[in-house]
């Protein structure tokens, strides 16, 4: 019985080993990083709005749209280029240390399925989103040649109470979820670079350990604002 | 012979009799040439208890001198206090003597006849009943207009009429105000000679200091005798109803990086004009950049102005917002309103921190992924 989706999430030692004979196949990663992409860009168009009622004071007519649309892009592309792309080739270039033989489309193929948690995780985000937002106080911004007021407002929007408690869940959750498919990566890319199990979570720890790391930094002390304190 | 001497003596007899007869005719005749022409009373209309004088001027109109030997004046009720004339004097044809009287009416109000009397040496007397008018009625003092309620420390005007009811002319009249606590401009004010029925109006700048009583004086002469009124003012300091009054309205409160920015009108809703109008916030606020204040300037009644004051204000559902004005005379003024403000800090975090589902969620995502990972692996 060929395994399904459900197999990769909680087997996925045998959903790889089951699609290992056969050729790389990007058709559904590549449908489930799309839709991560586009849950991703979603997010971002409604986190968007914040900044857009922030320079509404600045009566820069069509402000909205505009940081609308460059967010959501921004996010699409983002998400496809660093989670998938990105990834797999790091994992592909630290595999070369424990002299990992497949092809790279194998573990982009691979590092695609492990996607899926982080996908479900995203669709959690964008509810908290909707239900976060409309909870924030947003600064606005009057005078757009004045970059303290400007910086004053950010880190104003950035200390919202509201603001401040989603990025953390949102952090937190992005986390879960990152563990999840480092879990599953681990799996898909020993299959793919015929790699030992220690070697292939050393390989896929990594970077993610990185990942968690960093984002627990910003969790703990903020996004840096330039300029800010 | 003998009865030659006997007519003779007979006719110087009757001559005896005869010329002595005839010259006190002429003196009498004389004397009758003598009156008076004029009366003058100063002052003309007396107040009880003034002193004054009574001049009599008296004239020959015969052709004849007069042997004059004494001129009084005598009354049971007005006292004289000058000596009577006692000096035998002549007074030649077509003369006239004055005869002044120092005299003292210590008398109830109402009419008197003082009676001048001029005695002659080789005839009767002359006797003239001299008017004298004594009237109790005072100067009038009116207080024309004063505020209902003064303030302290500000100049308000009260106007004073004075005026003369009395049948004469009353001179010297000075006005003054005076009181505890009170400055008053000008000092005192001259007006002079107050003709009968004549009034004078005169307004003072009167700037209080405290609750006190504003005394206007005003004194004159009756001849030359001094005299006073008073008029007593109570001043209560309150809040005026004429002075301006800055309303703030169509309120607008927004939250800018926990800065508040409150825009709005300030309208000067009162009778005088508010000069000076700043707008801040108060106390438990702190102003901030770019509007810690906000000077709005002058504002005549009627009229309005906008505003904008920013400021932070931790734990606060409302704050207050200080419009200070001066008046013309430079008194500052405070006028606080208190206005609400959205939470900026505890409110919303507590609003943000009611979200346990959230957690409850987040907890179970992760038993999830914990679940599943330990599933994988032990299900490899």
């Amino acid at each position: 019985m060929f395994p399904s989706l459900s197999d990769l999430l909680i087997r996925p030692e045998r959903f790889f080993a089951a699609r290992a004979a056969e050729a790389p196949d990007f058709r559904i990663p590549a449908i489930i990083v799309l839709c991560g992409a586009a849950i991703s860009a979603a997010a971002a168009f409604m986190m968007s709005d914040l900044y857009a009622q922030m320079f509404a004071g600045a009566a820069i007519g069509g402000m909205g749209t505009f940081l609308g649309a460059i967010s959501a892009v921004s996010a699409f592309v983002g998400f496809i280029i660093i989670w998938w792309l990105v990834m797999a080739g790091v994992f592909f270039l630290i595999s070369m240390v424990f002299d990992g033989k497949g092809a790279f489309q194998r573990t982009l193929v691979n590092v695609g399925y492990g996607l899926l948690p982080l996908v479900i995780g995203s669709v959690f985000t964008l509810a908290l989103t909707l239900y976060y937002m409309p909870r924030v106080v947003v600064p606005s911004v009057r005078n757009l040649q004045d970059p303290s007021a400007i910086q004053q407002a950010i880190l104003g929007l950035m200390h919202d109470p509201a603001m401040r408690e989603f990025t953390q869940i949102s952090g937190i959750i992005t986390i879960i979820f990152l563990i999840w498919a480092a879990n599953i990566w681990i799996f898909g890319v020993r299959q793919a670079r015929e790699l030992t199990l220690r070697n292939a979570a050393i390989t896929v720890l990594i970077p993610v350990v990185i990942s968690i790391a960093y984002t627990v930094f910003t969790l703990v002390f903020g996004v840096p604002v330039p300029g800010g304190t | 012979m003998r009865l030659g001497l006997l007519a003779l003596s007979f006719l110087l007899a009757i001559l005896c009799l005869v010329l002595p007869a005839s010259g006190a005719d002429q003196a009498q005749s004389a004397a009758a040439q003598v009156t008076v022409t004029a009366v003058t009373l100063d002052p003309e209309v007396f107040i009880a208890g003034d002193t004054g004088t009574i001049t009599v001027e008296v004239m020959n109109n015969g052709s004849q001198s007069v042997a004059v030997r004494r001129a009084t004046l005598v009354d049971p009720d007005i006292r004289v206090l000058s000596q009577a004339y006692d000096t035998s004097m002549y007074l030649g044809a077509g003369n006239s003597m004055r005869f002044t009287f120092t005299v003292m009416a210590d008398v109830p109000e109402g009419i008197y006849y003082p009676a001048f009397s001029l005695d002659f040496r080789d005839a009767g007397y002359l006797r003239y009943p001299v008017k004298l008018q004594v009237q109790d009625q005072r100067l009038e003092v009116s207080v024309l207009d004063k505020p209902e309620t003064f303030s302290a420390g500000k100049k308000d005007t009260v106007d004073i009429l004075v005026g003369n009811p009395r049948d004469n002319a009353v001179n010297g009249v000075v006005v003054y105000a005076a009181g505890e606590g009170i400055d008053a401009t000008p000092t005192s004010y001259f007006i002079g000679m107050l003709p009968v029925d004549g009034s004078q109006k005169v307004s003072f700048s009167v700037t209080p200091r405290r609750s006190t009583t504003l005394e206007i004086h005003v004194d004159y002469k009756n001849g030359l005798n001094a005299h006073s009124e008073v008029v007593r003012i109570p001043v209560v300091i309150g809040e005026s109803k004429l002075q301006a009054d800055p309303i703030l309205s169509n309120i607008q409160v927004n939250l800018e990086a926990g800065t508040y920015t409150i825009t709005g009108d300030v309208t000067n809703a009162g009778l005088e004009v508010a000069n000076a109008v700043v707008i801040t916030s108060g106390p438990g606020t702190v102003p901030t950049d770019p509007y810690q204040s906000y000077v709005v300037g002058s504002l005549k009644p009627d009229d309005f102005s906008s505003f904008e004051i920013t400021f932070t204000a931790e734990n606060a559902t409302s704050v207050p917002v200080l419009a200070t004005y001066k008046d013309n005379d430079g008194n500052l003024y405070t006028r606080q309103t208190l206005i609400g403000i959205p939470a900026s800090g505890s409110a919303a975090r507590q609003e943000a921190g009611s979200s346990l589902p959230v957690l409850a969620l987040v907890v179970v995502l992760a038993a999830v992924t914990g679940a599943v990972i330990w599933y994988s692996w032990r299900k490899r």
